[in-house]
């Protein structure tokens, strides 16, 4: 670690966390107001989930139903746009963290200083580690702030099914950005690590939504991350959380772990 | 103080550099002078430790380039070929990150430097021209006081009033003990700062010499304009000098180490008017280069 640098980087990607952060607090706090008026309607709403084909209620991780409102907020937010947002916000943090400042050249200035290449690439890591770290505290923390503002005793909230949910969302992204930090670690060209990464992740995602429809290419989950990732099921209290969380946590340091070592032995063109 | 010893590297696209060797003592400045994409660059990669060799060496105070990246540039400032700084950064704000990176306290230096070179550190770094930009780079590379310095083509964008302050500069550096490494591709550059000078083509050194040797062995192509033709003819068909061309009044000719035999045949004419014509390096050395692809 280098502190002048986490803090120069902490500075120069400010801006992109807290617009991801207020945006997802936004967004949480919204679908929190939402729900009484919807919670009303709950029968009527979960018949029109069971009227819908059940590879796409799957697909799009709304099965939780509208019973409670951790079901409903995994389905309306966890669901599709969390996941979303938050993995094009890895893509492109671990981007501008390392390739691009190879690619530009910047890199050089960093490392003419005494500052070996392993604690340059910790440094980056731990500046992505934070930012979704913030991210996520952030969403969770608007999740309870809603519950306690709008939802109060009038419906059901399970606190600990919502505090399980965000753990496994935020391992996933520690996966999702430790990918990304990889190919960003072992590229030159900060168009060509953002293409490349973006391909691995948006290509896992889709595999498993794929998967999800129907079953028979189901085997296709097994080549993606994102299967370990079942919000409608962590809601509802099944779905593994423990053992999820493990596995993406493991993930995703191995590929961090990966990365710093790849910076530090690998030839750079600036 | 800086050794370089049989560093070879080869690029996917057979470029590279060949068995470059070379040792710059303590106090020195040492030229580095090739033409573009000679391998300049790629060595001075090798010495900051950019890049691993696949044979031979780059050492620093006895450190490692390559191995001890990190404790090497406790030594170092460095000015790169081509600058580029972090984004959305003032040039103060830049500078302050860079010193607290380099671990000194260079705030009282760095206030000279800037006045010296007359910039407003101020200005947001996207907006700055070239020239503030290596200004810039120059202030990073001097401001913690390194034991050497490694400069890639440091006047460039500099407007010649400015690379007069930065070679005043270099010298007060250079009698206070720094040693300096700075390539270049223009040979006036480095005639005027460095003690010797390693000349470099297509990724070989092909030589290694003193400032004042070189001096002599560089070719220097005079336009001399006549007052009248019939002279301009007459010092043509003379043969003293090997003339290069002759258009009516005017008589090209090369001159290689051999000035005062110059100055006394033409003082026998009345001229008009006296060019000396720029010419890249390889034409600079041509007879250097010329021997060495002969001798292969």
């Amino acid at each position: 670690m280098n502190a002048p640098l986490f803090k120069q980087m902490m500075k120069t990607n400010r801006k992109g966390i807290s617009n991801y952060a207020f945006g997802s607090a936004f967004y949480m706090l919204l679908m929190f107001w939402l729900y009484p008026g919807m919670a009303a309607n709950t029968d009527a709403l979960n018949d029109l989930l069971k009227s819908m084909p059940e590879g796409v209620v799957n697909a799009f991780n709304i099965q939780g139903g509208f019973g409670s409102m951790e079901a409903f907020i995994s389905g309306e937010y966890y669901g599709l746009i969390l996941p979303i947002l938050l993995s094009i916000f890895s893509l492109m943090v671990s981007t501008a963290l390392l390739a691009r400042l190879v690619d530009q050249g910047s890199m050089a200035y960093l490392l003419s200083t005494p500052t070996t290449r392993r604690q340059v690439a910790t440094t980056q890591a731990a500046v992505l580690t934070v930012g979704l770290l913030i991210i996520m505290l952030v969403t969770t923390a608007s999740g309870f702030l809603g519950n306690a503002w709008f939802i109060g005793d009038k419906f059901e909230f399970n606190g600990s099914r919502f505090f399980r949910l965000n753990l496994v969302a935020w391992m996933l992204f520690t996966a999702v950005g430790g990918i990304s930090f990889f190919i960003s670690a072992v590229m030159n060209d900060e168009k060509k690590a953002l293409g490349t990464s973006g391909t691995i992740v948006f290509g896992m995602f889709a595999l498993d939504m794929i998967a999800k429809v129907s079953d028979s290419v189901a085997w296709l989950k097994d080549v993606s991350i994102f299967s370990l990732y079942r919000p409608g099921a962590i809601a509802t209290g099944g779905g593994d959380p423990a053992v999820a969380s493990v596995v993406l946590l493991l993930i995703g340091l191995a590929c961090y772990v990966g990365g710093i070592i790849a910076f530090s032995r690998r030839d750079l063109p600036l | 103080m800086l050794i370089v010893e049989g560093l070879t590297k080869q690029f996917a696209n057979g470029r590279g550099i060949m068995d470059v060797s070379f040792t710059v003592r303590q106090g020195e400045v040492f030229g580095f002078l090739g033409p573009n994409g000679a391998g300049k660059s790629t060595t001075i990669r090798h010495i900051m430790g950019f890049m691993k060799p696949d044979r031979g060496f780059a050492m620093i105070n006895g450190l490692d380039c390559w191995k001890e990246q990190g404790t090497v540039q406790k030594h170092v400032g460095y000015l790169p070929g081509e600058i580029a700084f972090i984004e959305g950064m003032t040039g103060r704000s830049f500078l302050s990150f860079i010193a607290a990176m380099q671990r000194v306290d260079s705030s009282e230096k760095r206030a000279r430097l800037i006045e010296r070179l007359q910039f407003d550190d101020t200005t947001p770094i996207r907006k700055m021209s070239k020239g503030m930009k290596q200004k810039l780079g120059i202030v990073a590379a001097f401001m913690h006081d390194p034991a050497l310095i490694i400069l890639d083509e440091p006047t460039s964008g500099l407007d010649p009033l400015m690379q007069q302050t930065f070679i005043e500069l270099l010298l007060e550096e250079k009698a206070k003990g720094t040693t300096f490494l700075m390539s270049s591709h223009s040979f006036p550059e480095i005639e005027r700062t460095c003690d010797r000078a390693a000349i470099i083509k297509d990724g070989r050194i092909v030589a290694i010499n003193n400032i004042h040797e070189l001096q002599s062995l560089q070719r220097k192509l005079i336009v001399i304009v006549f007052e009248r033709e019939a002279d301009a003819e007459h010092f043509a068909q003379n043969g003293q000098i090997p003339v290069e061309s002759r258009d009516d009044r005017s008589v090209t000719v090369a001159v290689q180490g051999n000035y005062n035999k110059l100055i006394q045949e033409a003082s026998k004419y009345h001229i008009r008017s006296l060019d000396i014509t720029a010419q890249n390096l390889e034409q600079v050395f041509m007879h250097y280069y010329d021997r060495r692809d002969n001798a292969r």
